[in-house]
């Protein structure tokens, strides 16, 4: 069953991916023993002749405490197992320095995708500023976020490089899913979360809105690709240099 | 002059009033505790069948996308179809969102609680009838008027209430007029529930027959007493709840808003803001999660009860299965963050609730040990409330097992909204509380109707529902492995998710087959309830107090006063001439019928010697 996974390519994947094979295999024995003692017991205990008596017999307490003790074993170690994978993923201070912060605005329908631009920073951005046109709520006065990068479902990132992504909604909850990322957390309104990958290969990924946000909640997609870093590179000077252009063209157009 | 007209009338009034209020009085507002259960009963397949509907509908789409729906498609209003017959994505998600408001409010809760709960408390503790007879008759009626309520949507502009049945908001607070009916009759649907667990357990508690001790009570009536307690205090953790949603949605205040939300449908530049999304997140699972073992913990005592009677053999480990009833229920209270790993709560309370969650399936697994030990050397009879209860347990483990892959915080990163919980709750719900509802229905048929239902549709029905079940319900845990997520229109707009089509095409069909077998359900009630053959007092020869009461019993359930002796578990009891013994057979009774039994035996001896 687990070959239906989709391809996974992130570092920390392999982590979620190995807790995974390790409960199917587990939850799969205790079903089959389970299931094959429920068999037996149901071919073997049929009544044959009526009136005929069952064993009388009320149970025993040491068989309820060994099956009580065994299961607790088993399921404290999963908790406490799944738990140091849990911190490496998403406790803050766990999370490696990060070489690329990106910004994402989910909308009903599309998400944003913000970078610094060729300065290197964000501009300063404030909830009060959001709005249709400016939904990260980038602040008009700060110098700083006129350069900002603002794509529509597309994200570029390069390869095994440490991706911080910074998660909000403008509008409602959405979900930013990356299967092949094995990424998945709400945007909520009003408050950022980060999450964070590593991507080991190129190529060209799905986003997915995994919560629902409305009738078009199914048409939500985005597309990640994962460059090699010279490519990378190649690209955000394109797109600087096409910043750059404009807003050359608007402060021509101003005077 | 106008007294004398009144009296002239008011004679001909009081025989007519008299006459229209005894049929009233029994059938529609009546306060006796059957009629109540039966009342629930029929209402709740009546919306069974509705939410079933809607589950087809949203199969159909989901394996043909963008195709119209065949044969009725174009008979549906405008507002569900496009000209051709195709379903829009806007009633789509009213048809996701309605399907399980439904399913969980309308059907399975009123099954289990509404009708096992009334229908067995008084006659499975000897009472005459319920401790508040009256509200009972409310509880019953806030029901089917909450159900109506939610529905309403239907005449309403934007339809029915679209937000999912867990109603998050953002996206519920700027609804249409269809959510906030939603939110009103569930608070109704809500009110109904506390005031039936109110009476259940002031009756347990209080109504008791002389002798019966808590520990000899059977396992369902455990099991419902226990629900009660969770059902009154949780559901008005609820009602607080939907108050701020309603104030949010139709006051626009904003509770669970942030500020300078930007809306299309509504503007938000003059609501203060200052909300918090989560807030609802945290007070809804506060009640639903608990509302899981709502629909779980009756069904468990049910199929504890059938198992035994039909094992003939007692109920294994009978103290341990309550502790573990209450374990469930306690821990189910303090583990619904598990619902919101992904929610953008602080990682750190994922770590908490990771570890109440994985310590519930502790007490889930000791119940199924002793379903095992209760049937392990016991005489079994496969009759069909049986078989349903043997696939209870079944499910029941796939279901639980299942659990642990979202209680493990790494992997539900992966499978949280996928189609993995999709199936892992249609195990626990379907393959859990219908199967234990249908063997509760089947086993008390005979004492509910007074008449015996037919043994071949009974089991027809199960074999057609139980195939086609794992047919549906199993493949969505490949399509979430496949990382499917749940909730959409179209799965095709995915390119990961387009190798998985064929797969949402087997569900399809394996859904139809299951939601038309219900029919032989319904039919074989139908169809037993007035033309079956009569049914005896104890049909099953079983130990627990109903089955002392005349089939159907009357108005006042038993004869006489019970007077109890022991547990209901006693089958296949060394002291006893048969392979039961009922709760009321007092010891010398029973010495005298085993001095009898004795001399028969040892004068047939005489009579083979001689």
């Amino acid at each position: 069953m687990l070959d239906w996974l989709p391809e996974n390519v992130s570092v920390f994947g392999e982590g979620v991916d190995h807790l995974f094979r390790l409960i199917y295999y587990i939850t799969a024995g205790i079903f089959v023993l389970v299931n094959a003692i429920y068999i037996v017991f149901i071919i073997r205990y049929r009544r044959k002749r009526k009136g005929e008596k069952a064993y009388h017999f009320h149970g025993s307490n040491r068989l309820e405490l060994i099956w009580t003790a065994l299961p607790f074993g088993l399921f404290l170690f999963l908790a406490f197992y799944s738990d140091g994978i849990w911190k490496d993923i998403r406790y803050a201070e766990r999370t490696p320095n990060p070489d690329l912060v990106i910004e994402v605005m989910a909308q009903t329908y599309v998400w944003h995708i913000r970078y610094p631009g060729s300065d290197g920073v964000f501009g300063a951005r404030d909830i009060r500023f959001i709005s249709s046109t400016n939904p990260f709520g980038i602040d008009p006065d700060d110098p700083r976020g006129e350069d900002d990068l603002v794509l529509i479902n597309s994200m570029h990132v390069p390869i095994n490089r440490t991706v911080l992504v910074r998660l909000s909604s403008m509008d409602v909850i959405h979900s930013f899913f990356l299967p092949n990322m094995r990424i998945k957390q709400d945007a909520v309104p009003g408050q950022w979360v980060d999450v964070w990958f590593n991507s080991r290969k190129t190529g060209e990924y799905e986003i997915a809105c995994a919560e629902l946000c409305g009738s078009g909640h199914y048409m939500m997609r985005g597309v990640l690709n994962v460059y090699s870093q010279a490519d990378y590179d190649a690209w955000k000077d394109e797109q600087y240099t096409n910043m750059r252009a404009a807003l050359q063209l608007a402060s021509d157009e101003n005077e | 002059m106008q007294t004398a007209v009144h009296t002239g009338h008011s004679g001909g009034d009081a025989v007519h009033r008299e006459h229209a209020s005894s049929f009233l009085r029994t059938y529609i507002f009546s306060t006796d505790h059957k009629m109540i259960a039966k009342q629930f009963l029929v209402t709740a397949i009546v919306f069974l069948f509705i939410g079933g509907a809607f589950a087809l509908f949203i199969r159909w789409q989901l394996a043909y996308p963008g195709a119209p729906i065949p044969m009725i498609g174009t008979w549906l209003p405008s507002t569900w179809v496009t000209a051709e017959g195709v379903i829009t994505p806007e009633f789509y998600t009213q048809l996701l969102t309605m399907h399980g408001t439904i399913m969980i409010f309308a059907v399975i809760i009123p099954l289990l609680v509404g009708v096992f709960g009334n229908f067995t408390i008084p006659l499975m503790i000897g009472a005459d009838d319920m401790a508040f007879p009256f509200l009972n008759m409310v509880s019953f009626w806030l029901y089917p008027l909450a159900g109506l309520i939610m529905m309403g949507g239907f005449f309403m502009e934007g339809g029915m209430a679209a937000s999912g049945w867990t109603a998050y908001p953002p996206l519920s607070s700027i609804a249409s007029a269809g959510q906030t009916l939603w939110i009103v009759g569930l608070f109704l649907a809500g009110f109904s529930s506390i005031l039936g667990g109110v009476n259940y357990i002031t009756t347990v508690m209080n109504m008791r027959a002389p002798g019966l001790r808590m520990f000899q009570l059977p396992m369902t009536v455990w099991s419902v007493f226990i629900t009660a307690i969770i059902i009154v205090i949780g559901t008005p953790v609820l009602a607080a709840a939907l108050s701020m949603l309603f104030m949010d949605n139709f006051l626009h205040t904003s509770f669970f808003s942030p500020q300078n939300l930007i809306v299309a449908s509504r503007d938000m530049s003059r609501t203060a803001g200052g909300g918090q999304p989560l807030l609802w997140q945290h007070l809804f699972w506060f009640y639903s999660h608990p509302a899981v073992y709502i629909m779980i913990l009756p069904g468990m005592g049910v199929v504890s009860d059938v198992l035994s009677t039909f094992s003939r053999k007692p109920l294994y480990g009978y103290k341990a299965m309550v502790f573990a009833i209450v374990a469930i229920a306690f821990l189910g209270i303090i583990v619904w963050g598990h619902h919101m790993f992904q929610s953008g709560m602080n990682p750190l309370l994922g770590t908490t609730f990771m570890v109440s969650t994985m310590v519930i399936a502790v007490p889930s697994a000791i119940k199924t040990f002793n379903w095992l030990g209760t049937m392990w050397r016991g005489k079994m009879e496969f009759t069909t409330p049986m078989l349903n209860a043997t696939a209870f347990v079944s499910m029941f483990v796939i279901g639980g097992l299942s659990g642990i892959f979202m209680a493990s915080t790494p992997v539900d990163i992966f499978i949280h909204d996928t189609y993995f919980i999709v199936g892992h709750i249609h195990y626990v719900l379907f393959g859990g509380s219908l199967f234990a509802v249908f063997a509760g229905l089947f086993y008390w048929f005979p004492k509910m109707t007074g008449r015996m239902y037919s043994e071949q549709l009974g089991k027809w029905h199960f074999w057609i529902t139980f195939i086609s079940f794992n047919g549906t319900f199993f493949p969505m845990h490949i399509l979430g492995v496949g990382g499917m997520m749940r909730r959409i229109y179209d799965p095709t707009v995915y390119d990961f998710l387009k190798p998985f089509q064929p797969m949402n095409e087997f569900i399809t069909i394996n859904a139809m087959i299951l939601g038309f077998a219900q029919f032989i359900l319904v039919a074989n009630l139908a169809y037993s309830w007035f033309r079956g053959p009569k049914a005896k007092r104890n049909p099953w020869r079983a130990n627990s107090l109903e089955w002392q009461a005349p089939s159907p019993p009357p108005h006042g359930n038993f004869d006489s006063v019970l007077r109890v002796y022991r547990g209901p578990y006693e089958y296949s009891a060394p002291e006893s001439v048969q392979d039961y013994l009922p709760q009321t057979v007092s010891p010398e009774e029973l010495e005298q019928q085993m001095k009898h039994h004795l001399a028969r035996e040892a004068r047939a001896e005489k009579e083979v010697t001689v």
